[in-house]
């Protein structure tokens, strides 16, 4: 049942967790480690039980403790927030074993989605796309230029046991497939000792775009539109925003419908994301479902006006979605900027501190979701978000001038943020025109 | 700003109502609380992760069926012995009714399970202790069990690896509990003269008459971390003494430090430690040996071998003429030098999978020397170095390479095992001299110098000594009564230090350098004297940087002086190094 629940996770979004629940007149207990003491979660929270020491191994990541906290504390439902035991599936599933709800899918949907061949397959076999790629090992460039001709060029020639880019080729044309195949397959021998290769059709300067789904136990799937997330640095996205103006209506839908399709093969529950790359010819690919609540759910949230978290834990309490597909309508563009503790100039290098004074923007079309106050110390043990700051506006233009204006308002001091890298970006004339791939931060240098 | 108590909490009446009507339980056995940190834990996770705590790191004791296997390769284990007749030889009352309850409960038949395994392929006979039955204490079919499987091992000339766990003797058997102790040493003595291997696995709590048995007679005693190992238990000796006892004492670690225990090893990696020593001594034996070396000469002979003696000669024939432009005490000083190779880097460039083994077996383990097994070109080898250390923190460990009785102890233990298992031994010299000390002398330092030249004079496999720098008087001899001795260019071996010697001669330990020159104690000396056979010639500026093409050489060497060698039998061996000790 759902009469109190324990948000396993610190930071806004225990905070933005708490908030819905105390809306709909559940109780909370905040879980921290001993650097959260006086962490806005473990403040806000009806109850608060300490975990465990500092680093997020013996407290937010102790699977043990936070059964052990939510017994003791009377808790009935765990909501695991994003990142920590969000998509651990041994946690879920110990959950199920000792009769918590678990504010999210079943342990075995986490765990299927989570393993990538199994996922690509699901997705293969329930019809959605994913980058087309050779199935079986390829060992000389003869039998692989074939098979590169059937995927389509580009094509990336990958080492079966590769990493950190090594034996990791592109050929844009057959002329050249023979002699990159043969490079990284050298490269591969040498690095892992290993010459087994695979070729996977190249995605060229993709944009990152990813479909909100919502699903409940009575097999409704529906989809909440799109966010695009292509401003990212090292995979860690930095903006995001709805909707993505890459997207006519007509691809939306067939978006849209290959998302729910594919929540449908793999038997999802509760809110959840598809990962698409979509190349700049409209082609998609599916690349992972995400089994939680995502940082960016807001954007989302305002241009569908559906709180997403509530919607989480009534579906977690067994009851039917609360809208049709039909009843999702895109309203207007929102955008968000993640605001995290960190100095751009020097590599982006995380700036833990106390915050001596701030002052955060307001007023129509501004939200803030923030775990931070006057007189807080971000502790450094945990990821340097800070703050998201999401504004609504008529269309895009005017939520770029909107987020221009709230981020020109935004003081913190007394530790270094990224306030101003996000301000430089919103007057980037590739962001203003929405030319951008997931390549735009990195080609800024 | 504080933000203690500053916000209002959600109002007692929730205007939420739940659907579900479910109440958290976690159901028993789900979640276990380790009895060393007190953690909560997952008790699965404690199942697939080899018993331990992943909290604090623990070991909890494990069934004897699961530690099987976790050594033993899916499939193979094969039980002997598994029911045996209850026996009470002291009619002792109650006992029969309790032995059956714990039949029972534990699904055991007795407190050891005994069988055949393959570990990584290896075949080897295995005797597991379980503390659920009785504490695994040594009843009759206790010793009943392993007897017989060491008896079947020594039959089917395979070796044996015991976990030892227990109590230690079962009171309710009384005195044919005890003369299970002398039953089971009696069958693994012939095992042992067999030529067999036994390994001896340690883990918490082996205590009693097992400790004073088949536990403590390994060729190779391992032991899991912070186990209990003693003979009598830590209450009895603090009762009788009247005296607390120090933290750590009787653990794994105390016991390796006492020199008891060869090595500590932990559980994820037993299976792999267990597979490699059996592989090291399966393709041990003179034998073997004899025929890997015979091929290398053969190869030698048709590429070259000819040429290769006569590098030997222009070799030497460098050292004469470099000799010249050095004089003793410069050597005596460079076979001093800090950033000189020391013996494990010797041991780290020659050969492969060197796993050390410690202590002497009688009271510690001295660090001033390593020893252990390795293979030398795939083949077994026991090498023992003398080793200095690389900074002052190692060189206070091994106290500057100065070893302690019990440090020759050691080599001499390692070196009687390579002999009962046919492995050639390769020492290296690199010594100021035996430690002196009152410890030393305390504990013999002259009577284990002397018994090393004793048993080394008719030790029955192939023995080679490198004096690598310093070559300190009987601590260097002790190490060096061999087949052969070589030296590299500039190491030294005296009857003392010059500074000694000049102090003794002239009562002026200053004129050291004097000393030097009189003493012929260098390598072109030494060959000129007939004392050593070798020289190896040194780059300038010797270091563990450049030591690459010594070693290369010493490679080609230790080879053919192995093809030379295994080809004696243990009689011609012991012999001939009687011989060349004999007209000196």
């Amino acid at each position: 049942m759902i009469g109190k629940v324990l948000i396993a996770n610190r930071g806004e979004i225990a905070v933005r967790i708490i908030r819905a629940c105390r809306e709909m007149g559940i109780e909370t207990v905040a879980v921290y480690s001993e650097a959260d003491r006086d962490a806005l979660h473990t403040q806000l929270a009806d109850e608060a039980v300490c975990i465990g020491p500092a680093p997020s191994s013996e407290s937010y990541l102790n699977m043990q403790n936070i059964i052990s906290a939510t017994v003791i504390s009377g808790a009935d439902a765990i909501h695991p927030g994003f990142g920590f035991l969000s998509e651990n599936s041994r946690f879920a599933e110990l959950c199920e074993q000792c009769n918590i709800t678990f504010i999210g899918p079943k342990s075995q949907v986490i765990q299927s989605l989570g393993n990538k061949s199994e996922a690509r397959n699901t997705m293969i076999n329930a019809g959605v796309p994913v980058i087309p790629g050779s199935k079986d090992p390829i060992y000389n460039a003869e039998e692989g230029a074939k098979i590169a001709d059937e995927i389509g060029y580009p094509v990336i020639v990958k080492a079966a046991l590769g990493g950190g880019g090594k034996g990791m080729r592109v050929a844009q044309t057959p002329e050249e497939f023979v002699s990159s195949f043969n490079t990284a397959q050298k490269e591969a021998q040498m690095a892992f000792g290993d010459n087994t290769m695979y070729i996977e059709h190249f995605v060229q300067h993709p944009r990152h775009i990813e479909f909100q789904i919502l699903a409940d136990e009575h097999g409704n799937v529906i989809h909440l539109g799109e966010r695009d997330c292509s401003i990212q640095r090292n995979h860690q996205k930095m903006i995001e925003e709805s909707p993505s103006i890459a997207l006519t209506p007509e691809l939306r839908e067939k978006m849209g419908d290959a998302a729910v399709k594919a929540a449908k093969a793999a038997h999802y529950t509760n809110a959840g994301t598809i990962e698409f790359l979509l190349e700049k010819n409209n082609n998609f690919y599916f690349m992972e479902m995400n089994t939680r609540i995502q940082v960016e759910h807001p954007v989302t949230e305002w241009v569908t006006g559906i709180d997403l978290i509530k919607e989480q834990i009534r579906i977690a309490d067994g009851r039917p979605l609360s809208y049709k597909q039909e009843d999702v309508h895109i309203t207007g563009h929102a955008i968000e900027c993640r605001i995290n503790a960190e100095n751009p100039a020097k590599n982006f290098r995380p700036s833990p501190g106390t915050i001596t004074d701030m002052y955060l923007p307001g007023g129509k079309g501004v939200r803030i979701d923030a775990a931070i106050y006057s007189g807080y110390t971000v502790p450094p043990y945990y990821d340097s978000m800070l703050a998201k700051l999401i504004v609504h506006a008529k269309n895009r233009n005017e939520a770029i001038r909107k987020m221009r204006s709230a981020l020109g308002e935004v003081i913190i001091e007394g530790i270094d943020t990224n306030v101003d890298y996000q301000y430089e970006i919103l007057n980037h004339p590739d962001f203003i025109s929405g030319n951008i791939d997931i390549e735009f931060i990195e080609n800024l240098g | 700003m504080n933000l203690k108590d500053m916000f209002k909490k959600t109002s007692g009446r929730s205007h939420y109502i739940s659907l579900r009507n479910s109440r958290p339980e976690v159901p028993t056995g789900l979640l276990r609380k380790c009895n060393k940190c007190g953690a909560a834990i997952i008790a699965e996770d404690v199942k697939n992760g080899y018993y331990i705590c992943p909290k604090c790191h623990g070991y909890f004791r494990v069934h004897a069926y699961r530690r099987i296997e976790m050594i033993a390769d899916e499939g193979s284990f094969e039980e002997w012995d598994k029911e045996m007749d209850f026996v009470n030889p002291l009619d002792f009352r109650g006992y029969e009714e309790k032995i059956h309850h714990l039949k029972e409960r534990t699904n055991l038949n007795e407190a050891v399970v005994t069988g055949k395994v393959l570990i990584n392929g290896n075949p080897a006979v295995v005797g597991v202790c379980d503390g659920r039955f009785m504490m695994a204490s040594m009843g009759w079919i206790v010793g009943e069990k392993i007897a017989r499987a060491v008896e079947r091992a020594t039959q089917e000339k395979l070796p044996v690896i015991i976990f030892t766990c227990s109590g230690g003797a079962r009171m309710q058997e009384g005195i044919v509990s005890l003369m299970q102790m002398a039953k089971t040493s009696a069958a693994l003595k012939k095992h042992s003269d067999a030529g067999q291997l036994y390994v001896s696995v340690l883990t918490d709590p082996t205590t009693g008459g097992v400790t004073a048995s088949f536990a403590m007679l390994g060729d190779i005693i391992l032991a899991e971390p912070k186990a209990l190992i003693g003979f009598a238990g830590p209450r009895v000796i603090e009762q009788t003494i009247g005296q607390k006892l120090p933290k750590g004492f009787q653990r794994s670690e105390f016991l390796l430090d006492h020199g008891f225990v060869d090595r500590i090893v932990e559980r994820e990696e037993l299976k792999d430690v267990l597979s490699q020593i059996l592989e090291m001594h399966h393709s041990a034996g003179a034998a073997e040996v004899k025929a890997a070396f015979k091929k290398d000469e053969k190869t030698e002979d048709k590429s070259d071998a000819i040429t290769g003696f006569e590098n030997n000669g222009q070799a030497e024939n460098m050292a004469e003429q470099i000799k010249d432009s050095l004089s003793a005490w410069d050597r005596v000083q460079i076979s001093r030098k800090k950033d000189r190779p020391v013996g494990t880097d010797y041991i780290d460039a020659l050969f492969t999978d060197f796993m050390e083994f410690h202590g002497d077996r009688y009271y510690k383990d001295d660090h001033a020397i390593v020893g252990g097994i390795a293979y030398f070109h795939g083949i077994p080898v026991t090498v023992i170095a003398q080793a200095k250390g690389k900074t002052t923190k190692e060189n206070l460990d091994r106290n500057f390479s100065m070893p302690s009785p019990d440090g020759y102890r050691k080599a001499l233990r390692l070196m009687k095992q390579a002999e009962k298992f046919g492995r050639p031994v390769i020492c290296f010299v690199d010594t100021p001299g035996a430690f002196c000390g009152l410890e030393a002398e305390e504990r013999g330092q002259g009577e284990a110098i002397a018994r090393n030249l004793f048993e080394l004079s008719g030790l029955k496999v192939p023995v080679l000594s490198v004096v690598i720098g310093e070559g300190g008087s009987g601590g260097a001899l002790a190490m060096a009564v061999a087949d052969e001795v070589w030296m590299l260019e500039n190491a030294v071996y005296s009857v003392l230090s010059p500074e000694g010697f000049a102090s003794i001669l002239w009562k002026d330990s200053k004129r050291a350098s004097e000393a030097a020159e009189v003493m012929k104690l260098t390598a072109g000396d030494l060959k000129r004297l007939g004392i050593i056979e070798q020289v190896i010639s040194e780059p300038e500026d010797f270091d563990a940087e450049n030591m690459e093409a010594v070693c290369e050489e010493l490679e080609g060497r230790i080879s053919s002086f192995l093809a030379d060698y295994t080809a004696y039998s243990s009689e011609e061996l012991t012999a001939r190094r009687y011989d060349r000790f004999r007209k000196m």
